[in-house]
């Protein structure tokens, strides 16, 4: 049986490994498509910064285009932190503001709250880069977590919208431990993750719990296959893990075919076709 | 052919291919036949389904081919004096469909296995597009008798059993085994399939030759690290993770003998134990 305090074990990675698999990925996708390299929005975050370093080392940096792309209310730090990753890669790398396209459109539903101008932003970010990709001859490159796919935490058909996802099979903790392996500058990875559509925004306060605590809670249900009541068994409050399970049945819908790395026994939509209703 | 008649070269071929591509694919197998004949090889060993990749689902029935195609035909005359073993989809006499590995010689094939088992869970959708095979025979090969398996056959351990009770001194599995990593240093995977080849090496004083693929389909990635056992259970050689490699080694099928009469496990089994399916229990 395991105990709560194995857990944390169990979710490390061999990161080297990693790296030569889901580099290994990027390089199959891009010579299987015929293209010429990836573009990838640069956000200043850890998930997107990894995604380009594993694009630059599989690619070389010159075949990976970052896009950084503000809105006028995003945080000064995030544009500061995607500038700073993208010289750190040697990529090359663009700002094109997103404040024009969305603005105009919410000058016609001006009742608009902050979820939704969150939401169109993120298209919009995803409507760019695929702009970009075909210009560039380019796959987009993904950054949505497993974590966030299976807590349905992301935009559909905007942040979660890729070509090809080298980080969807793996949880966060797992992206901060191959981050540290890849030399990311220390300040991206240890930032308090954010999706930035708000001023003041982070991810674990809209959840309500840790990324650390969601993880280990997502590997007892989904990679063990625990019940519910199981895991709180393990000294898990009975509150979160319920809140979990409720996230993920109730977005289950925003999954939709992507081309994920398998790197365990538990893909989503690959080892795991949850019916959506 | 090395002189003495129980030495053998093998070669592994640990290759990539591309999904549903026979013609492509048959054109690497060519190369690489080549490649080996060049090293002196004297069986040559290509991944499961190497001729057409792996996870076809719906592309299956395009690619199945039945075994006079000329495509095999031409693949074994490239081999000339080469045994090759090989995987494709077959189409069988009633116009089933099989995962196939075929034993080419002499200009042509000359012994079929069609896959035993097929994995029906997780991933895996064999059962859907292929039909189970429904024999077990050993393989003729000038050095003694061997055994070929594919896959998921391993995992079920009479079938190795059987073949070596029949006499099999050399066991060849060939796989596309897709890769999970964790924690370890090896990928999770290849800590199971190393166990699984080395227990049947040992439980059965056999050598095993163990050939998986590398690349990519869907989403899903083939390590390969094919190996080869010692009939002791002892790794000899390996290849490298996720890169296409030929990997060559001699062996010495009396090396099975040897173990054999230090370790008499086949000569003692039993089969006229009864057992708890003997007994007139309820049943399921």
């Amino acid at each position: 049986m395991i105990r709560r305090e194995q857990v944390r074990a169990r979710l490390r990675l061999n990161a080297p490994l990693a790296e030569a698999v889901l580099t290994s990925f990027i390089r199959d996708a891009v010579e299987t498509s015929g293209t010429a390299g990836v573009v990838v929005g640069l956000s200043g975050g850890v998930d997107s910064s990894l995604s380009a370093a594993l694009a630059a080392r599989a690619l070389g940096p010159e075949r990976v285009h970052g896009f950084l792309l503000p809105y006028r209310t995003s945080s000064p730090e995030s544009e500061r932190d995607a500038r700073a990753v993208a010289g750190h890669l040697g990529i090359p790398h663009r700002a094109i503001e997103i404040s024009p396209m969305v603005d105009a459109y919410f000058a016609l539903e001006p009742d608009a709250g902050a979820d939704r101008r969150g939401n169109k932003m993120a298209r919009e970010r995803m409507t760019i880069l695929f702009d970009q990709a075909k210009k560039l001859d380019a796959l987009v490159l993904g950054t949505s977590n497993k974590t966030e796919i299976l807590l349905g935490y992301s935009t559909i058909f905007g942040d979660n919208a890729s070509s090809l996802n080298p980080l969807g099979d793996l949880y966060k903790c797992q992206i901060w431990e191959l981050s540290r392996h890849l030399g990311l500058p220390p300040e991206v990875i240890d930032k308090a993750p954010s999706a930035d559509l708000w001023p003041g925004q982070t991810d674990e306060g809209e959840l309500g719990f840790s990324y650390e605590l969601a993880d280990e809670v997502l590997y007892l249900l989904f990679d063990l296959g625990l019940r519910p009541e199981e895991v709180a068994e393990r000294g898990y409050e009975e509150r979160v893990v319920q809140r979990i399970v409720a996230l993920e049945q109730r977005f289950r819908f925003k999954r939709r075919l992507m081309l994920i790395a398998r790197l365990s026994g538990s893909a989503v939509n690959l080892d795991q076709e949850i019916p959506r209703d | 052919m090395a002189a003495n008649n129980n030495i053998l070269k093998i070669g592994l071929a640990q290759i990539d291919g591309r999904l549903g591509d026979v013609e492509h694919n048959a054109g690497r197998h060519l190369e690489w036949i080549a490649r080996a004949r060049e090293a002196g090889v004297d069986l040559l060993v290509f991944p499961e389904l190497s001729l057409t990749g792996y996870r076809l689902l719906h592309l299956t029935p395009r690619v199945a081919l039945p075994l006079g195609s000329p495509v095999l035909t031409r693949l074994a005359e490239a081999a000339g004096p080469m045994r090759v073993v090989l995987g494709f989809v077959e189409e069988g006499e009633r116009g089933v469909l099989h995962n196939s590995a075929v034993l080419l010689a002499g200009g042509g094939p000359v012994h079929v296995h069609r896959k035993l088992y097929l994995p029906t869970y997780g991933i895996f959708q064999e059962d859907r597009f292929f039909g189970a095979g429904r024999r077990l025979e050993t393989l003729p090969l000038p050095w003694g008798t061997a055994g070929l398996l594919i896959c998921e056959d391993l995992w079920h351990p009479e079938l190795a059993r059987r073949l070596t009770v029949a006499g099999t001194k050399l066991l060849i599995v060939v796989s596309a085994a897709p890769g999970r990593i964790g924690p370890g240093a090896m990928p999770e995977s290849q800590e199971s399939w190393e166990a699984l080849t080395r227990s049947t090496a040992l439980l059965n004083t056999c050598w095993v030759l163990y050939c998986n693929r590398v690349g990519w389909e869907e989403g899903s990635f083939y390590p390969g690290a094919s190996h080869i056992v010692r009939p002791g259970g002892e790794i000899a050689d390996r290849a490298p993770l996720l890169e296409e490699h030929l990997l060559v080694a001699e062996i010495d099928l009396r090396d099975s003998d040897r173990l054999r009469w230090r370790l008499p496990l086949l000569d003692d089994e039993r089969f006229d134990i009864k057992g708890p399916e003997d007994s007139e229990g309820p049943s399921a």
